[in-house]
């Protein structure tokens, strides 16, 4: 299988005009927390960072708004609630009417130990496929990692990106830009 | 100010992904030749389990020592043992998140990893003491044509039913998503095509993006959030199956906070014991310093005492109650024909720990890894003694017995520390043991606080 | 470095990821429906030794079930016959019939014919014919038109959650004792409303514990 994007590119009939964006490079997180804020000032919006590691501040310097993962999982996690509620109800004093050691069919006391269970059950499921269905993942292919370095930002690099779908987005210029904000090496990457 | 000495020692972020990624990246066929010695040996064990489970399920569960009034021993003595080791890696990974413990990222994915492991090793006696294990789907409230009958929802078994699965489950998850970034590490320093696409897939395409972290970060959080409340609700479910009874020495309010203390204590034991062989076997006192295991003897000592504050709290209820049938279970439990399992856990769980109010006695690793040991005995011997001794004298004296196990009943607990082992084996040679994008994160943070220091740290 | 995975490997794990999710619903349904008791538990239809006809014996002759099945009223055990009661007519009818060679052949050497059990239920549930008979409850509620098998098979499923539908509502399935064998009766009313008489005159109070039947 060839690998190389450019081969990749011509069988798919993607033409070569076709960018991602403009990749810069640091090497310390403090770095690009300064200069993705700086870069945000010059009017750019559509921007991201790749890190090894969550980089504190990167969120608020690159304008990324803050998850809506917990507002997902506490409606999740109120339906697990009610799953077991019904569920105990249902099957205790409507489906199967058993009485067993003279306790009643139904009772919100008995209840509480699975309610308690289910919930925390869906709120880890919700937490979990929400989590990667807000990042659009799993998704083996993404045009970032034509980047050269991109292995790297799992490493010891801290890339900042500014994508081509910027309004604002001229690849030499945004080039230029990193390199004064900073960045070691700055690439155009095509995707 | 006294600051303390860094946590870990890594010259840049660099060295800290080799420190940790060569150990699961060198050929297979280059593993140190006592890797494969011991995992041989493990191995073997655990296939010693499998014969037992054949024999059990095709012959019967007389085959176990199980008798009446004995009905349950050591099938339940050792699910709630393997329960509660489970319980100390859900509490590194979670509680100690919540309470931004930092030296809790360097022992934080194996502990995550012994939960699974343990909670495997804890299913597998419920599950076969049922006899009939391929209807175990029986335990969930599938539709079934075949009964049509639901569970009984008032019964504390049921509730453990959904509270070990659903620990299993969400630690599962969270153990998954905490990996998710090192697989993606391992990914990206991977050579061979093979590597490439088996890492490339497990780790879903990460690629540490910021918008990514967030929601990541976000996940992790709830994650830890949730495991709190549950890795607590687990025991204390767990003690309900007990104490919801109405056998004296079961039937007790103080079960669930002493079970819970129990597990974590018998649960940090078990990490410390497994940590100190990884960290001998694979070199990792860079990443494991003796900061990480005073750190947990400290907890091992506050579990340990809790401990014995609940024998104390429920021999003076015993008395106080003036119920004759509890102060007999009582007085029989310490001098009882059982009187050697309860003395051995209270020297193993409450006396020995003590030593470590001694700074020397922390800090010595041939005491910690013996206390590791002891306590695990000792934290065995307090199931046993809760379940067989309340059981052999009940309110019947003519059916009073004294219970022997058989050695199905030996090899078959034997197995499950076979099966629990090569499990770990396993996982510390071909996944990361510690969380690197974690550890990262806390270098980035010491970075700060030991500026100029790191250099001369990782010159030593 | 190039990345790993080619632009279309995504397509491809969509694509992956709908099969799979397809043949998991696909598979429960299919799991589903063959181990549905009126699926799994029905139809069993051995070869007996000897090709008796119930259509012919009980239902154009007419022979009530009794007068083979005849401990049904007093008995937990619903008796096999003897071949003496296969005897009782054929050592008149049908005398040289080869079919009925193996019936003669028991008759002569007292060796008993090997019937094949049909109606079978597992060694831990106790199951009492007469308690069920002389309540009512007709021989048609579990066995079906025995009456229109040629070779007979099993009817019905036979499992918990059909002795238990019955236990839990027995109205439906309650007739005068009397007409238990007339698997042809046809009641001139509601038929629950026959069994709820049936049920207040002799208090019947099928139980529903789990000692009830596993004894």
């Amino acid at each position: 299988m060839n690998l190389d994007p450019k081969a990749i590119r011509e069988k798919l009939g993607i033409g070569d005009d076709k960018v991602y964006g403009v990749i810069g490079e640091f090497d310390d997180p403090h770095e690009l927390v300064q200069a993705g804020r700086r870069i945000r000032e010059m009017g750019y919006t559509k921007l991201d960072a790749m890190t090894p590691f969550p980089v504190h501040g990167i969120d608020e310097a690159l304008g990324i708004p803050r998850s809506i993962l917990g507002w997902i999982v506490i409606c999740v996690g109120l339906c697990g609630t009610a799953t077991a509620f019904l569920l105990i109800w249902y099957c205790g004093a409507i489906n199967d009417k058993f009485v067993i050691g003279g306790k009643p069919l139904f009772d919100f006391t008995f209840s509480i130990p699975i309610a308690f269970e289910l919930t925390i059950l869906f709120s880890a499921f919700a937490s979990f496929l929400g989590m990667w269905a807000l990042n659009g993942l799993p998704r083996l292919y993404h045009p970032a990692m034509n980047y050269r370095d991109a292995h790297r930002a799992s490493d010891d690099k801290f890339l900042l990106v500014i994508e081509a779908d910027d309004p604002k987005f001229e690849a030499q210029r945004a080039a230029e830009h990193l390199r004064s904000v900073g960045a070691e090496t700055v690439e155009v990457v095509e995707g | 100010m006294e600051v303390n000495p860094p946590l870990v020692r890594a010259r840049d972020y660099h060295d800290l992904s080799e420190q940790i990624s060569s150990i699961v990246e060198g050929d297979v066929i280059k593993t140190p030749r006592k890797y494969w010695i011991t995992l041989g040996i493990t191995s073997s064990i655990t296939i010693l389990l499998a014969a037992m489970l054949t024999y059990l399920v095709s012959t019967g569960i007389g085959v176990w020592g199980n008798n009446r009034p004995i009905g349950w021993a050591w099938d339940i003595t050792n699910f709630v043992f393997w329960i509660g080791i489970g319980h100390a890696g859900t509490l590194i990974s979670a509680i100690l998140f919540l309470f931004r413990q930092k030296w809790r990222t360097s022992i934080n994915r194996s502990a995550e990893a012994m939960t699974l492991f343990a909670v495997m090793c804890a299913g597998i006696f419920p599950l076969f003491h049922t006899g009939r294990p391929w209807r175990a789907y029986w335990l969930f409230p599938v539709p079934n044509t075949d009964l049509s009958m639901w569970q009984n929802f008032r019964s504390p078994l049921i509730w453990d039913v959904f509270a070990v699965s659903t620990y299993f489950t969400v630690s599962l998850l969270f153990w998954y998503t905490g990996l998710v970034p090192d697989l993606a590490t391992l990914r990206d320093r991977a050579v061979s095509k093979l590597r490439q696409v088996v890492f490339g897939i497990l780790s879903l395409g990460w690629r540490g993006s910021a918008r990514h972290w967030t929601n990541y970060e976000a996940a992790y959080l709830i994650l830890a959030g949730i495991s709190t409340p549950l890795v607590l609700s687990v025991h204390t479910i767990v003690s309900f199956d007990f104490a919801t009874s109405v056998i004296p020495g079961w039937h007790t309010t103080i079960f669930p906070p002493y079970f819970v203390a129990g597990a974590i204590f018998s649960g940090f034991a078990c990490v410390m014991t497994l940590l100190l062989i990884a960290r001998w076997t694979l070199n990792l006192q860079n990443l494991i310093t003796m900061k990480h295991l005073e750190n947990m003897n400290k907890i091992i000592l506050v579990t340990g005492s809790v401990v014995g504050y609940a024998y104390a709290c429920e021999f003076f209820i015993a008395w106080y109650s003036g119920n004759i049938y509890e102060r007999f279970t009582f007085w029989n439990r310490a001098f009882g024909p059982y009187w050697w399992a309860a003395w051995s856990m209270y020297s193993c769980n409450v006396f020995i720990p003590q030593l470590y109010w001694i700074k020397a006695m922390r800090r010595s690793l041939p005491v910690m890894f013996i206390i590791s040991i002891t306590t695990n005995i000792g934290m065995w011997f307090e199931r046993f003694v809760i379940i067989v001794t309340s059981l052999h004298r009940d309110f019947l004296p003519s059916s009073w017995g004294y219970f022997r196990p058989t050695w199905v009943d030996m090899c078959t607990f034997a197995g499950t520390i076979g099966l629990f082992l090569t499990l770990f084996l396993l996982f510390a040679r071909f996944l990361p043991m510690i969380a690197i994008s974690e550890v990262k994160g806390v270098l980035a943070y010491e970075k700060q606080l030991f500026k100029g220091q790191a250099v001369e740290v990782a010159a030593e | 470095m190039a990345a790993i995975f080619p632009k279309s490997s995504d397509l491809i794990l969509k694509v992956l990821g709908a099969v799979v999710g397809l043949g998991a619903v696909a598979g429960v349904g299919a799991y589903t429906y063959y181990t549905y008791p009126t699926v799994i538990d029905t139809g069993y239809q051995p070869v007996q030794p000897v090709p008796y006809s119930h259509k012919l014996h009980a239902g154009q002759l007419g022979l009530d079930c009794f007068y083979c099945h005849s401990t049904v009223y007093k008995a937990a055990y619903a008796a096999i016959p003897p071949t003496q009661t296969c005897m009782n007519c054929h050592t008149k009818v049908k005398t040289d019939s080869p079919r009925l060679e193996p019936v003669r052949q028991s008759f002569k050497t007292g060796q008993p014919i090997p019937w094949v059990l049909i109606h079978r239920l597992p060694d831990f549930v106790y199951f009492n014919h007469e308690a069920h008979v002389t309540a009512g409850v007709s021989c048609v509620s579990c066995h079906g038109r025995i009456d229109q098998m040629i070779e007979v098979h099993q009817d019905k499923p036979l499992n918990m959650a059909f002795c238990l539908a019955c236990h839990k509502d027995p109205a439906p399935n309650i007739r005068p004792a009397e007409l238990v064998t007339k698997l042809d009766w046809i009641p001139d009313r509601d038929p629950r409303e026959i069994g709820s008489e049936i049920i207040a005159r002799k208090h019947l109070n099928p139980p529903t514990n789990c000692s009830g039947c596993h004894r």
